[in-house]
């Protein structure tokens, strides 16, 4: 290895969370100047611990850092980091958009430009100036955050992890350090054209940086990265030096999944197909449109089949599912639930009366975090554990509140004590086991899911998939709405592919995995 | 991962029955201690019969205002027109007696239900800030109170027809706390035993969510105002009656007060999602125990009491808002 390029290495880390999940397993990487090194990985992989342990966020359990071949401690909070010239740029909420930019650049900051507590402003534009110039940002320093692009946004964020890195270690030093930025997944809110001048941006930048890119989109790792860690489970299971070596996409994506069974778990659930042609279509779709989101929608969707609405974000698939359950109204169109048509202007519990659920994978949307489990099964299923004593009144049984919470928490295994537990207790898997539960329970005719697994580790996740597809088998009808090519590949009997609110083209199961190459 | 940093629930022991019920209604604690505190200071005073029969008399009437509107509280809105409900309802029975008789008395929970309709309308359809809107009924309803009052040039609006209603049938269980147990029974009743509590609790805590799982918010939320207007109106039948079968005619903020605090001392947050009318009964306990006690210590001004009413739920509502923050569930 040579030496002379050596910045940084992290050395056999590990690190557990309450003595139970294994995050980090012994793992090594190296840091070299003046390189774009990608840590690709799941969701769930690692990656993002492994980066909060190199800015001091967290502490590992056992490792060791070298810092250009000499032996240093990790860093104990993120200054200590930016002293060893180690800085983050994070995913989202990085921005603050009411700031004016050369605010924002020194957010936090100001205290190194203060003179008996008055900011001096003239010293801090002067000196915004000049690293703009210098880093090759193209925007006006007096404009608000949210007036920029945002390719120009997140720019301005590492311009600001730059600056923060010389302050820290000092004008001195600054020349002599190559800093390390950290990049977790930038490109999540961008679109294409904006992806594309976000990298020549970084790759002018590699002269006198180093980058970590964190991702898992991978056409854009293969394109902008010298070096790939690839990480799964917490371990490391492939390295790959792109200046000596060639890797495909298709490889790539199967070290990055490891166990790819996906085709697997959607066949072993499928009924046969001529079955499914004749089951009777139970929601149907006509002409749905609403300006500005999509227009002339018209789908159908069989009992028991899973139709997804698949297309880049803006493609108007959250609209239409928003639409399907009565959170916004379409402006023209027929929504038939069951040869009967409902008003295309409703709310989501009118909808829920002719059949239509929706399951969200965000918790906030599904739970009630500080009720029991029993309580947060039972509010969508009071038709199940009600009583009619008196003929108009109709009152709660307990005890049978109480069994079907404990069936469920049986059959999803769910890991909590008892019914009683409340939900913000349970962990993310686990809560999502309760939310997707009830639905379980219910099994509305239709059921609208909307990111079904969004942050839930790979084990859960399986788990909430046995759940959907069983609801299939039941002859629940259900349409998916997510960001993960492999969720639709693992559910879909029919992917509805979308671009700028129309339907371009509709694929098979088996179609849209060859086009996917999953 | 991080997601993985919260503790598994499998760590935490299992809760027994009681000791959930201790842990979700910290006011019991209050209650042991106040009784402990005043029977050990002033014994004789404290634990007379004649007391002990005026804390549930007080009881009565402290949880008769505090318990309808506990159900507003749960949607994390505010009823306030309890006072105007009780004032102005008991003018209308006062009014309508020649002509109803012994029946008109039944006016004040169809009052309360009508005034709950109105509120529950205009504040859901006319997206009116509860606080406001309840305020200005109780202001409106109490004025209308005193007018009727000073144009039929009489002092009080008695109705000494009903005085057979303050004989109680049972021995030291007075007259007005028998009249106040349809309300109570009625109340804990909706709130466990059908849906409109877990709903309410539902779209207090989390009105997305409750949307979400197919609850019909607007319409849930007309029927907790209407809930707590017919409760306050049946409710306000035993004050009526332990007031000597007469109406307040002079609005008394600290009678506004009393009800709050009762809610708030309790355990049910002013910001709703979870609590309840049971709760609600233990802190019209707990205040009537303080109102009571204070009362009996030697050296208290009884003219002052007020003023330690008013800071006490300054307190509270402070140590509620901190205390109660995810800890403690119904």
């Amino acid at each position: 290895m040579d030496m002379q390029n050596q910045l940084l290495i992290a050395k056999n880390i590990s690190k557990t969370f309450d003595n139970v999940v294994r995050a980090l397993d012994g793992v090594t990487i190296d840091v070299r100047r003046n390189e774009v090194l990608s840590v690709v990985g799941e969701n769930g992989a690692g990656k993002s611990t492994l980066m909060k342990i190199l800015v001091g966020v967290y502490q590992p359990d056992s490792g060791e850092l070298y810092y250009e071949g000499e032996k240093i401690p990790f860093p104990k909070n993120p200054m200590e980091a930016l002293e060893r010239g180690i800085s983050i740029v994070y995913q989202e909420r990085g921005v603050i958009p009411h700031l004016k930019v050369y605010q924002f650049l020194f957010l936090g900051l100001e205290g190194k430009f203060t003179r008996l507590g008055r900011l001096q402003l003239e010293k801090i534009i002067g000196i915004a100036k000049s690293v703009f110039d210098e880093l090759g940002v193209k925007c006006d320093l007096g404009s608000y955050m949210y007036e920029l692009p945002l390719s120009t946004q997140k720019m301005v964020e590492i311009a600001r992890a730059i600056l923060s890195i010389r302050l820290a270690v000092g004008d001195s030093e600054a020349s002599k350090i190559t800093p390390i930025i950290i990049l977790d997944e930038p490109t999540a809110p961008l679109s294409i054209e904006e992806r594309d001048e976000f990298f020549q941006y970084i790759l002018n930048l590699k002269k006198n940086n180093s980058f970590i890119f964190v991702s898992h989109i991978i056409p854009e790792v293969m394109k902008f990265s010298d070096r790939i860690y690839v990480l799964r489970d917490g371990k490391l299971v492939a390295y790959h030096d792109l200046s000596t070596e060639k890797v495909t996409e298709d490889q790539l994506f199967r070290e990055i999944v490891g166990r790819v069974s996906y085709y697997e778990l959607y066949s072993v659930h499928e009924y046969g197909k001529a079955e499914a042609e004749n089951r009777p279509i139970i929601l149907s779709v006509q002409n749905l449109t609403k300006k500005g989101y999509y227009s002339n929608i018209t789908f159908g969707v069989r009992e028991g089949e899973c139709v997804g609405l698949f297309g880049p974000a803006g493609c108007g698939k959250s609209e239409i599912a928003k639409t399907l359950y009565g959170e916004i109204s379409a402006d023209s169109g027929k929504i038939i639930v069951d040869g009967k048509e409902v008003k295309i202007k409703s709310e989501p519990h009118v909808r829920l009366r002719v059949g239509i659920g929706y399951f969200s994978g965000e918790t906030g949307k599904e739970l009630f975090l500080y009720w029991p489990i029993r309580k947060n099964i039972s509010i969508v299923n009071f038709e199940k554990i009600v009583r009619k004593p008196f003929k108009i009144a109709s009152v709660i049984s307990f005890k049978a509140e109480k069994e079907l919470a404990d069936r469920m928490i049986k059959k999803l295994r769910i890991r909590a004590p008892s019914v009683e537990t409340e939900c913000y207790s349970l962990s993310g898997g686990n809560k999502q086991k309760v939310s997707v539960g009830k639905w379980l329970e219910k099994s509305p005719k239709i059921l609208i899911l909307e990111d079904p697994t969004i942050g839930i580790d790979v084990g859960a996740r399986e788990d909430i998939y046995e759940v959907l597809l069983e609801m299939k088998k039941k002859g629940v009808a259900m349409i998916l709405v997510s960001d993960d090519p492999k969720e639709y590949a693992i559910l879909c009997d029919k992917i509805i592919l979308l671009r700028e609110g129309t339907i371009q083209k509709v694929y098979d199961n088996g179609e849209f995995r060859r086009v996917m190459e999953l | 991962m991080s997601k993985n940093l919260k503790k598994d629930a499998t760590t935490f022991p299992i809760p027994t029955t009681t000791w959930r019920i201790v842990r979700g209604n910290p006011a019991i604690w209050a209650i042991f201690g106040l009784v402990i505190i005043f029977s050990s200071i002033v014994p004789e005073k404290f634990l007379s019969t004649s007391n002990l029969v005026a804390i549930l008399k007080n009881f009565a009437v402290t949880s008769m205002l505090a318990v309808g509107p506990t159900f507003v509280i749960l949607l994390g809105s505010i009823d306030v027109s309890y006072m105007g409900i009780w004032m102005f309802g008991g003018a209308l029975v006062w009014l309508l007696y020649p002509y109803l008789g012994l029946a008109s008395i039944l006016i004040y929970p169809v009052f309360g239900l009508l005034i709950g309709l109105f509120n529950g309308i205009v504040h859901v359809k006319a997206k009116i800030p509860s606080f406001i809107l309840t305020l200005a009924m109780t202001a409106v309803l109490a004025f209308l109170t005193t007018y009727v009052r000073n144009i039929s040039g009489v002092l009080t609006l008695t109705v000494p027809a009903y005085n057979f209603l303050r004989e109680s049938p049972i021995p030291y269980l007075p007259a007005p706390f028998l009249l106040a147990l349809p309300t109570i029974i009625l109340a804990v009743f909706l709130m466990f035993f059908t849906k409109l509590g877990t709903y309410l609790c539902a779209i207090g805590s989390n009105e997305e969510g409750a949307k979400l799982a197919g609850i019909n918010v607007e319409k849930y939320k007309i029927l907790a105002f209407m809930f707590s207007g017919f409760l306050v109106g049946l409710g306000s039948i035993a004050i009526f009656v332990h007031l000597g079968n007469q109406t307040r005619v002079d609005f008394d903020p600290s009678e506004l007060v009393r009800g709050l605090a009762a809610i708030v001392l309790g355990g049910t947050p002013l910001a709703g999602g979870m609590g309840g009318p049971h709760r609600t009964l233990l802190g019209a306990l707990v205040y009537v125990l303080i109102f009571n006690g204070l009362f009996l210590l030697p050296g208290v001004d009884p003219n002052h009491l007020k003023l330690y009413i008013g800071a006490l739920l300054m307190g509270a509502v402070i140590i509620a808002s901190k205390a109660l923050k995810g800890a403690l569930i119904t």
